[in-house]
């Protein structure tokens, strides 16, 4: 079914995040490469323990997004509904947690002037907050479109929408593990 | 010779009247298109004036005209707009305008995330327009870091700047993945990879180049705005020459961006006007291919007097040179298409004609500057800028014109008036290559780029008071061009649906095509629909050979017209 809309939605978004992919990934390659340019003791700020806590929510919004599909799949538009609104909230968590650990850095002196580290940090991460932010309002509306019955089992735009949120979650791996795992070259 | 075509063409024009509100609100792909079109030719007149006032700055040594600051605010806007606001657009137009009609489709993929994109585009344009109230930026379109950072380059309009070409980036980005999944799932029964009109067939191997270019740029230009608002300092403490890597790598694929279609319109035009199938399908195909690959292998080429070490200077050196092969066998199989074929002078061949002469001479100097120690001598002198503007003027800009003057009958039912064309051609060719060609000379006696005034040398007067009385001749041939383009919307003859005697699917539609472009499609066989369609007797996938032992041509086709 090569003109399927299914296909062409979910093509498309596939094109759209490879495209995303190139920024996040020449944004990260400047950070690796300007840690070689100065002295980044910054980085001993991060507190990757702690983070962790609210990486593991993200990417258990993950999770919880595929029970969604499951249900929407399997017609259960008030379970759907309800995982997506669980969805939403994790993500929300990891969104309020980041901000408030640039608070805290900021607080203590990692300001994005403070050194190339940071600033490549807030640059990264902030973009990645913005694709966050972005897919918040799409997974309450995906929730409140799936209690008013209004999505049907094969729903191209919705599983779009799922795709772009995985993304985000998969970016966040590799932006946790540089940022805060990896001690630099 | 020349059999008409069955029933199914006969489709009546059903295209509504154009209306403003139309304009703004439609979501069809012809629209959008004409509506890219329209956009482009403002800029091109803004643009085009900057140009002019800059070439009368330098007519004559130690000018007062607009000096320092002022010039390099005019550099900017000029380069800037020329880019991302006249050639992506009018290219931009040309793929949605066509793409769906040439595969068969009724319109793009996504049609609303079109629109969409058109939109963002022309906000970025007026982004760009607005920065003058806050300081024109002066940077220059590359932006160089630490040039483009706050110390140098204080006023806000730099920010604005960045901000409409992310902003029109993003439009163009989202364009591209409509184009992909238009050009991957749109296609109509039959219309295989293997049969797509040539034109289709570039401009989606340029989606794939716009996918992965812009998003450079755009994170870069992300990177400028946390140095310039945050005072990060990624290009001052940091490395000024990451900006240029980034750039760059941006910036190489996006000049195949603007030729890429460009190439597309030429492979549709010249077979049509000599009467032959394109020679070495295959090989015009894959070479794009082959381009998209190697225009982001290249990008260093740039950075060659940067000091990036003798091993890369080799390979950027050996990987810019190797993209001379697929585009030399584009320019081989264009002339090989028109050899023996017999070929008509229209006012679109004639165009067509000059990109090759353009294209090729543009070419040879890119090749030049793949040699390590000559671009170490030309490079920052007006030898870079006679090369880039035969590039992309006398190549894209010249093919779009082409390009024009050969969809303007599909576009709006009636043909441009010739005698109008002809003389739009000849100021055209003679003011473009009297304002570059000599440029070449000045670069090789060492003027400088990017310099508002010059001193009285021997040589140099003479030259740049040449090139801007042709800039001048220039300026008067585009005129004329859209006042012809103007005129004829409602003055021209009537076309008809298959002026020129095309091959391919947009032929087949009414002029101006209707709402769905296709009333119904003939069964696609080959790679020229409507040849099948109007010789029954001699389809091209029951095809006997062209020629005879003798050479001699012994199909219809290429008789046609002598």
């Amino acid at each position: 079914m090569p003109n399927d809309r299914a296909s062409r939605t979910h093509l498309g978004m596939l094109a759209f995040l490879a495209s995303d992919t190139v920024i996040f990934l020449l944004l990260v390659v400047s950070n690796v490469y300007l840690r070689r340019t100065e002295d980044h003791g910054g980085q001993t700020l991060l507190d990757p323990a702690h983070m962790l806590i609210f990486s593991v929510l993200l990417w258990g919004s993950s999770a919880v997004l595929v029970l969604a599909e499951r249900q929407r799949e399997r017609r259960d538009p008030r379970g759907a509904g309800a995982l997506y609104l669980v969805t939403a909230l994790l993500g929300a968590a990891f969104a309020v947690a980041q901000g408030l650990e640039w608070s805290h850095l900021m607080a203590r002196g990692g300001t994005v002037s403070a050194s190339l580290f940071f600033a490549t940090f807030y640059t990264t991460t902030g973009l990645h907050g913005l694709h966050v932010l972005l897919g918040l309002p799409m997974l309450v509306g995906l929730s409140v479109l799936s209690f008013r019955g209004l999505i049907g089992r094969r729903a191209p735009g919705v599983a779009a929408a799922a795709l772009y949120w995985h993304f985000v979650d998969a970016v966040w791996l590799a932006l946790y593990l540089v940022f805060y795992v990896w001690r630099g070259p | 010779m020349n059999q008409r075509v069955p029933a199914v063409s006969a489709a009546p024009a059903a295209a509504p009247a154009l209306s403003w509100w139309r304009l703004f609100t439609s979501t069809d792909h012809k629209s959008i298109g004409l509506t890219y079109m329209g956009v482009a030719a403002v800029f091109l007149v803004l643009g085009g004036l900057e140009a002019l006032v800059m070439r009368l700055q330098l007519a004559v040594p130690n000018n007062h005209l607009l000096v320092g600051e002022a010039y390099n605010r005019f550099l900017t806007m000029h380069g800037t707009t020329m880019i991302f606001f006249v050639l992506l657009p009018l290219l931009l137009g040309f793929t949605n305008y066509l793409l769906p009609l040439q595969i068969g489709a009724r319109d793009m993929a996504f049609p609303r995330l079109n629109a969409f994109s058109l939109w963002l585009l022309v906000g970025g344009g007026l982004l760009l327009y607005l920065s003058p109230f806050t300081g024109s930026p002066s940077q220059g379109w590359f932006s160089y870091a630490p040039l483009s950072e706050t110390a140098f380059t204080p006023q806000r309009g730099v920010d604005l700047w960045s901000v409409a070409l992310i902003v029109s980036g993003y439009g163009t980005t989202l364009t591209a993945v409509n184009i992909l999944v238009t050009g991957a799932r749109l296609r109509a029964q039959g219309m295989l990879y293997r049969r797509l009109p040539m034109f289709a067939w570039m401009a989606w191997v340029n989606g794939f180049i716009i996918l992965f270019a812009l998003p450079c740029l755009t994170a870069v230009l992300m990177m400028l705005e946390v140095d310039r608002l945050l005072g990060a300092g990624l290009f001052t403490r940091g490395d000024p020459v990451l900006w240029q890597h980034y750039f760059w790598l941006f910036g190489h694929p996006e000049i195949y961006l603007l030729i890429l279609p460009a190439w597309g319109i030429i492979s549709e035009i010249i077979p049509v006007f000599s009467r032959k199938p394109i020679f070495g399908y295959e090989f015009v195909a894959w070479s794009s291919v082959a381009i998209a690959f190697l225009s982001f292998a290249v990008y260093a080429h740039h950075m060659f007097a940067v000091g990036l070490g003798w091993p890369v200077d080799l390979a950027f050196g050996t990987t810019s040179m190797l993209i001379a092969i697929p585009t030399g066998i584009k320019v081989f199989n264009w002339l090989a298409t028109m050899w023996k074929g017999s070929v008509r002078y229209t006012l679109p061949m004639l165009y067509a004609a000059a990109f090759i002469v353009q294209f090729t001479f543009g070419g040879v100097s890119g090749v030049t500057f793949a040699v390590v120690p000559i671009d170490w001598q030309l490079t920052d002198t007006y030898y870079v800028v006679a090369h880039f503007h035969y590039v992309l003027f006398g190549g894209s800009l010249f093919a779009v014109l082409a390009g024009l003057h050969y969809y303007y009958p599909k576009f709006t039912g009636r043909f441009l008036d010739e005698r109008l064309g002809r003389w739009g051609f000849w100021l055209n060719v003679i003011g473009f290559n009297g304002v570059f060609l000599v440029q070449h000379l000045l670069g090789l006696m060492g003027m400088p780029r990017r310099v508002y005034t010059y001193p009285a040398l021997s040589g140099w007067e003479a030259l740049n008071l040449f090139s801007t009385v042709s800039g001048f001749v220039l300026g008067v041939g585009l005129l004329v061009l859209l006042v012809n383009l103007w005129r004829s919307r409602t003055h021209g003859a009537v076309a008809g649906p298959d002026p020129w005697n095309g091959w391919t699917l947009e032929w087949l539609s009414s002029s101006p095509p209707r709402r769905e472009n296709f009333v119904a499609l003939p069964p696609l066989h080959s790679r020229r629909p409507l040849w099948d369609l109007k010789h029954p007797d001699d389809m091209d996938h029951v095809r006997p050979p062209r020629h005879d032992r003798q050479g001699r041509p012994i199909r219809d086709e290429e008789r046609e017209h002598r």
